[in-house]
């Protein structure tokens, strides 16, 4: 047997040929990964993800509120999902028949929807807040370059109702005016946010473990003291009574003098805050709650005040008197009384407050200053004014724009004794309706100043309840004796007055009812007061042994004959007492 | 390798086989070659799989955000039937008789 040719290589070579040529394709490959995948990195991870890595916003839901309604709550505001219409221009081919189509679909204006569409422009918006029919019947168009969005809004089931106090969400989502703008943090909750490789689709692919989702913090739900049946009605008294007084407007509060609970709280006129967009320009002042944010110059409604911080600081007691001669002259100005007050005679704290006399008030600061108005006199009563009472400062009431007032400075200024006695029967110094409700509630519930409020209780997304506890700001605003002593006294004020308010015809002896009016000038913008109008103003409690409900009325300007107070505000305040006992269980004396 | 070794000798010898039986290189490679393919297929089976949850996970949560909003629609319909202006206006109030308030019907 011949032995076979030598071969050029051996077995052994050609393995070893085989295996470097593998092993050069191999770092071939291994080297061009590396370069794709270790140099080029970056690079292409960044251009992947720009396709497939889809981040989108999880919007959190607004907090709802509810009110009180019996023993339940009812919601009062709440969320609806609305759509937004809009349309790509540079897409629609035949604006005119597109339009046409959107018109026949959720009606609205043709040529404007047309006029839109016609804009140079990507992104134009035809039209907002559609309702679900009505996106629906958009889809069903499939118009190329016509598309919707969807937009939660606020939505106000008891339509008009506490819509100053409650105030609007726009269209950016913020809280304005009222409730809406004090707890906007509190409202809006935090958006969530999910970063996601996805499909051609957009689904999310689950198998990535670089997906991040946060989840929304959703809004606080706030439950409110508000009741809805004594808003209601308080809403609808104001309207009666403003309109009877010929007025254009005016507000109320009623408050649990027990808690610094806020229980009703009105203006008029109104507005809808679902549509908020159509109040005309010039009337925006409609959206404030000028219970809350517009001081003004109180008038005799600041008498009681004036008359519990003079016993209580001992200037008096309730058996005082002093003679009244119709007249006061301070520093060269006078002080007078109105016309009806009878002259000259002996007068006790009784008469102060019921025939409303403004030398009355001036005597009692005089009282104050061991006889006259001095430093003492302005001193102790701005304290009282300042630190009992908490005039001249924000209440810290959960509403935008709460307004502080102004007291005058007991040593800084010009004409302070002036300036100071006008203060005792309410002028020259300015206090908002939520202000003088507090503070006549913390003398006739025996002393106690507890921070009005309107939040009861807050339930937290995870659904913890938060229940806000009545706050006292200050104890011993007043002496328990002061505060019975005063209660006494505006009984009596309002058992001698309030025929003249009408809508009371026989005092009601198983109830405490008492009410100071105020007729207050009216600053004029060029210098002094307007000689021919005024505010009326109504300020008053109602209660069985204790005193349950605080109340003050405002009504601006009205034009009905006789005296502000009684005429226009006295009646209104008169109707609320009414329903109060007659359909919210005001407990009668025993 | 002893047997190629005497092969390459050219010589006849005795063949030595050894009792033990090892896998060689080749052998070696394919089966790893094997198992990272196995392992490969089964890690795109259970992507596939978790992705095809995913789907499923993305259904269910358009289909709990749809149940929501139609919560949130019939909660308003409810609170926009219960609303005191309505209840006001409804038939059955407009047939109530309206009373004077005990407290003040007597002069």
């Amino acid at each position: 047997m011949q032995p076979p040719d030598k071969l050029l290589f051996t077995p052994v070579q050609r393995v070893r040929v085989w295996y470097f040529l593998l092993l050069s394709i191999c770092a071939v490959f291994i080297v061009r990964l590396f370069y794709l995948q270790v140099i080029k990195h970056d690079y292409y991870r960044s251009a992947a993800l720009t396709s497939q890595l889809k981040q989108y916003e999880i919007p959190a839901e607004r907090g709802i509120i509810e009110v009180q309604n019996g023993k339940e709550t009812v919601p009062i505001v709440l969320n609806e999902m609305r759509y937004t219409l809009f349309a790509d221009p540079k897409i629609i081919k035949d604006p005119t028949r597109a339009a046409q189509l959107i018109h026949d679909a959720i009606g609205g204006d043709v040529d404007d929807y047309e006029e839109k569409m016609k804009l140079d422009t990507r992104y134009s918006v035809l039209a907002k807040k559609l309702t679900k029919q009505q996106n629906e019947n958009i889809s069903k168009l499939e118009i190329p370059g016509v598309l919707t969005a969807d937009a939660p809004q606020r939505t106000y089931p008891q339509g008009t109702l506490a819509a100053q106090l409650l105030g609007f969400v726009d269209d950016e989502g913020r809280g304005k005016y009222g409730l809406e703008q004090a707890l906007n943090d509190q409202l809006k909750g935090r958006n969530g946010q999910l970063k996601a490789i996805t499909d051609a689709r957009g689904v999310p692919l689950a198998a990535n473990n670089e997906n991040v989702l946060k989840e929304p913090e959703h809004g606080e739900k706030i439950i409110l003291t508000i009741d809805l049946g004594m808003q209601q009605q308080l809403e609808d008294i104001l309207k009666d009574g403003v309109e009877h007084a010929q007025s254009q407007s005016g507000g109320a509060i009623i408050m649990d003098v027990r808690t610094g609970e806020i229980k009703a709280m009105a203006n008029y006129p109104t507005y809808s805050p679902a549509e908020f967009f159509k109040v005309d320009g010039k009337d925006i002042g409609v959206f404030e709650n000028k219970v809350v944010s517009a001081p003004l110059e109180v008038g005799s409604i600041m008498k009681p005040l004036t008359t519990a911080a003079a016993l209580d600081q001992g200037a008096v007691n309730r058996n005082s008197s002093f003679f009244d001669k119709g007249y006061f002259k301070i520093d060269g100005a006078t002080i007078t009384n109105v016309e009806e007050s009878g002259g000259s005679g002996q007068r006790t704290l009784n008469d102060i407050l019921q025939q409303s006399l403004n030398t009355g008030a001036t005597w009692l600061l005089m009282q104050m200053g061991g006889g006259e108005i001095n430093e003492q006199a302005r001193t102790a009563w701005h304290d009282y004014m300042v630190n009992h009472y908490r005039l001249g400062r924000s209440t810290g009431i959960e509403q935008g724009y709460e307004g502080a007032g102004t007291i005058p400075d007991p040593n800084e200024g010009y004409g302070l004794n002036i300036q100071f006695a006008n203060s005792a029967f309410g002028q020259g110094m300015t206090a908002t309706p939520l202000q003088m409700v507090a503070a006549i509630g913390s003398v006739v519930n025996g002393g106690t100043y507890y921070r009005p409020h309107l939040v009861e209780k807050i339930i937290t997304a995870d659904g913890r309840e938060i229940i806000k506890k009545p706050e006292v700001l200050r104890s011993e605003v007043v002496s328990s004796e002061v505060g019975k002593q005063l209660k006494e006294i505006m009984e009596y004020t309002f058992g001698k007055n309030y025929r003249a308010y009408g809508g009371m015809p026989k005092l009601r002896d198983e109830f405490s009812v008492g009410g100071k009016t105020g007729t207050a000038e009216i600053p004029n913008p060029e210098g002094g007061y307007y000689t021919d109008r005024y505010n009326g103003m109504f300020m008053g409690f109602v209660g069985g042994n204790e005193v349950e409900y605080a109340i003050v009325v405002r009504v601006d300007a009205p034009k009905i004959a006789g005296y502000a107070g009684t005429k226009a505000a006295g009646p209104i305040f008169v109707s609320i007492v009414n329903t109060l006992i007659d359909n919210f269980g005001v407990t009668p004396k025993k | 390798m002893g047997r190629q070794r005497f092969a390459a000798r050219n010589q006849n010898s005795t063949s030595f086989r050894t009792t033990e039986k090892t896998l060689g290189p080749v052998s070696n490679t394919i089966m790893l070659i094997v198992l990272a393919c196995l392992l490969g297929l089964l890690y795109l089976t259970q992507v596939t799989k978790t992705n095809a949850l995913g789907y499923q996970i993305s259904e269910m949560e358009a289909e709990h955000t749809s149940l929501k909003t139609e919560h949130d629609e019939l909660q308003v319909a409810s609170a926009r039937l219960q609303a005191l202006e309505r209840v006001k206006n409804s038939d059955i109030a407009k047939q109530l008789v309206s009373v004077a308030p005990s407290g003040t019907i007597n002069q």
